[in-house]
């Protein structure tokens, strides 16, 4: 729709056009007063973000997945925990310890809203299901484990890699490899140069093409496991 | 007959049930509401702010405008808003899921001499219950037809057909779907209104059912049916008081592999009682390894009755911060002869500092 032109006339014409001109420098005054607050209002909550926050990492089709990974559960329930309200600053600190790296970029911030899925057979809990997110070779990844109640992997599952080998990732002969490791498995291994000892040393990468993808899933492992300690397992 | 002129009454139709615009009275209400609700600590549910700006130029108006498309569709302009979920559990698991998605939106109108009007608007407002079978929902949610039907466009510049105009991003009414292992099946029922409610004998059927799991195998391809007799609404405001027949079929395919992402949706048929098809292609590359950067790419077309038209759009997405994402998008509309470049700040974090800051205070008390 085009903007509408006035035509001059009279008097009364005259008139009625001030009034509109009138009206419509308050509307250009008013919508910039309003969009200039709106942008101040974004900039102050963007500099109130010294601690970052992101989405957290859900199944995306949860009934089908936990019957996969559970197949004896019944039910599940779905709980949201953070670093944030969960211990904070010295919690984030002994996280990034046990994991030997620092929480960085847009998938490791204090206030991520972790998902725990909480697995019942009818009335019995039975397990949990745990994702979190991790920089991988084209993008983010998702990587879930499913623990039993000692913590022990009952099953590893890769929700999102867009890479080509993906789907050796993602194969069952490979998820196999860590069942049955705990966190003190993984504590043996060091995520920032890839040396492993025991047991997650004799974790073979099915796609050596795709080394980035396998660390990064190894990293989201031991990560995924310590938060569970903190979240879950060291709770009183 | 527009959104706000509650309870009057249409050739004794009902214009309009009174809960929309109790929601649209409520909606800061609501907000603080669940707030208060975030600071109870209660690991059941989720609570994000979302904030954004939008500012950009039109070659067709000749100046500034503050929205992405259209002061009349509901999106993308300035806006503060929210996003709840929250979930219900008996003894041995989930039973339901409530979701609500509102926003305050500043609709300053660049074709009406830059008018200013707040427009609150719902988006997911729904309760979605488990039974043995499928999953069942009920209220504002997205119907069951083409790439709209999983794919979130809530927040971003490009857009998709449904957003175009062709179906509803979200609609009131009825759902269910059900997730197999080879994909997926679901239904809607709903008013065939999108984001207002009117009852005028309109309503939409659709279905769809899916082949392949998105986040296990990297492509979905959907076929999609609908039926019903639609309204021609433009984001809260009612085109034409009239329900127009709509038979449709559609296909769209989701391919991501590597940093590469295509997504294709076709639709053909009668689309408010035109001959109608449209089609619609995006592409995306990831530029990095944490997924900061993206370009997209969008190219499409459509035929309404005789009217045909053909859109280009390219957007470049940054994400500053886990919270904060800059869009810059270009727009080439070839009926308009509009080129138009807009610009996005999108603003979306969790409110659980506010819990912290009612800790604090509670821990002052305590001392």
């Amino acid at each position: 729709m085009k903007n509408p032109k006035y035509k001059f006339k009279g008097k009364r014409e005259m008139q009625t056009l001030r009034k509109k001109l009138i009206h419509s420098k308050f509307c250009n005054s008013q919508s910039a007063i309003c969009v200039g607050a709106f942008l101040a209002l974004l900039l102050v909550l963007t500099g109130y973000t010294a601690a970052l926050g992101a989405v957290g990492c859900d199944l995306n089709d949860p009934d089908r997945d936990v019957a996969r990974l559970f197949p004896e559960s019944t039910g599940y329930k779905t709980h949201y925990v953070s670093i944030d309200r969960k211990g904070g600053e010295p919690l984030l600190a002994r996280i990034e310890t046990k994991l030997g790296d620092k929480f960085h970029g847009i998938y490791e911030t204090i206030d991520v809203p972790y998902t725990i899925y909480e697995i019942f057979a009818n009335k019995k809990k039975i397990g949990y299901i745990h994702g979190v997110n991790q920089k991988g070779q084209f993008g983010g990844i998702q990587v879930f484990v499913s623990l039993d109640l000692e913590g022990r992997i009952k099953a590893f599952y890769i929700q999102k890699m867009t890479s080509k080998y993906a789907g050796k990732l993602r194969d069952a002969n490979f998820g196999r490899q860590f069942l049955g490791l705990t966190l003190k498995d993984f504590d043996l291994y060091d995520v920032i140069s890839g040396k492993a000892s025991g047991k997650v040393e004799a974790i073979k990468n099915p796609a050596p093409e795709a080394e980035a993808d396998f660390r990064a899933s190894l990293r989201a492992t031991k990560k995924n496991l310590i938060l569970m300690d903190e979240f879950v397992f060291s709770t009183p | 007959m527009e959104y706000w002129n509650v309870g009057k009454r249409t050739r004794n139709k009902i214009a309009f049930l009174p809960i929309i615009p109790f929601f649209h009275c409520s909606i800061l209400p609501i907000f603080l509401f669940l707030i208060l609700a975030g600071m109870a600590q209660a690991a059941d549910h989720l609570l994000y702010l979302e904030a954004q700006g939008i500012a950009g130029y039109s070659s067709e108006l000749k100046k500034g405008i503050f929205y992405s498309q259209n002061p009349d569709a509901e999106m993308q302009k300035p806006s503060l808003g929210f996003d709840y979920i929250k979930r219900f559990s008996g003894e041995s698991g989930d039973v339901a899921t409530f979701a609500l998605q509102g926003r305050l939106a500043l609709v300053v109108n660049a074709e009406k001499g830059d008018r200013v009007k707040l427009e609150p608007q719902a988006y997911n407002a729904y309760l979605k219950v488990k039974t043995p079978g499928p999953y069942v929902w009920i209220g504002h949610n997205r119907p069951a037809f083409g790439l709209s039907s999983y794919f979130d466009s809530h927040g971003l510049l490009l857009r998709t057909l449904a957003i175009e105009g062709f179906g509803y991003d979200r609609d009131w009414g009825v759902g269910l779907y059900r997730d197999f292992s080879w994909g997926d099946i679901s239904a809607s029922a709903t008013t065939g209104s999108g984001m207002p409610v009117y009852f005028k004998d309109n309503y939409m059927t659709a279905g769809r059912v899916s082949y392949w799991v998105l986040s296990k195998d990297n492509m979905n391809l959907g076929f999609s049916l609908g039926y019903g007799n639609t309204l021609d609404t433009m984001g809260y405001k009612l085109r034409d008081p009239e329900p127009r027949q709509m038979t449709l079929a559609g296909l769209d395919f989701t391919f991501l592999r590597n940093n590469f992402e295509h997504r294709f949706d076709l639709l053909a048929g009668k689309w408010l009682g035109e001959k109608t098809y449209a089609l619609f292609y995006r592409f995306g590359v990831n530029l990095d390894q944490e997924g900061r950067f993206k370009i997209e790419a969008q190219p499409s077309y459509w035929r309404l009755g005789e009217e045909r038209n053909y859109q280009q759009s390219f957007c470049f997405s940054f994400l500053a911060t886990s919270n904060l994402t800059v869009r810059l998008a270009y727009f080439y509309d070839r009926n308009e002869k509009d080129n138009r470049v807009v610009l996005q700040l999108y603003y979306y974090r969790p409110v659980s500092w506010l819990s912290k800051l009612a800790e604090k205070l509670k821990k002052g008390e305590g001392n």
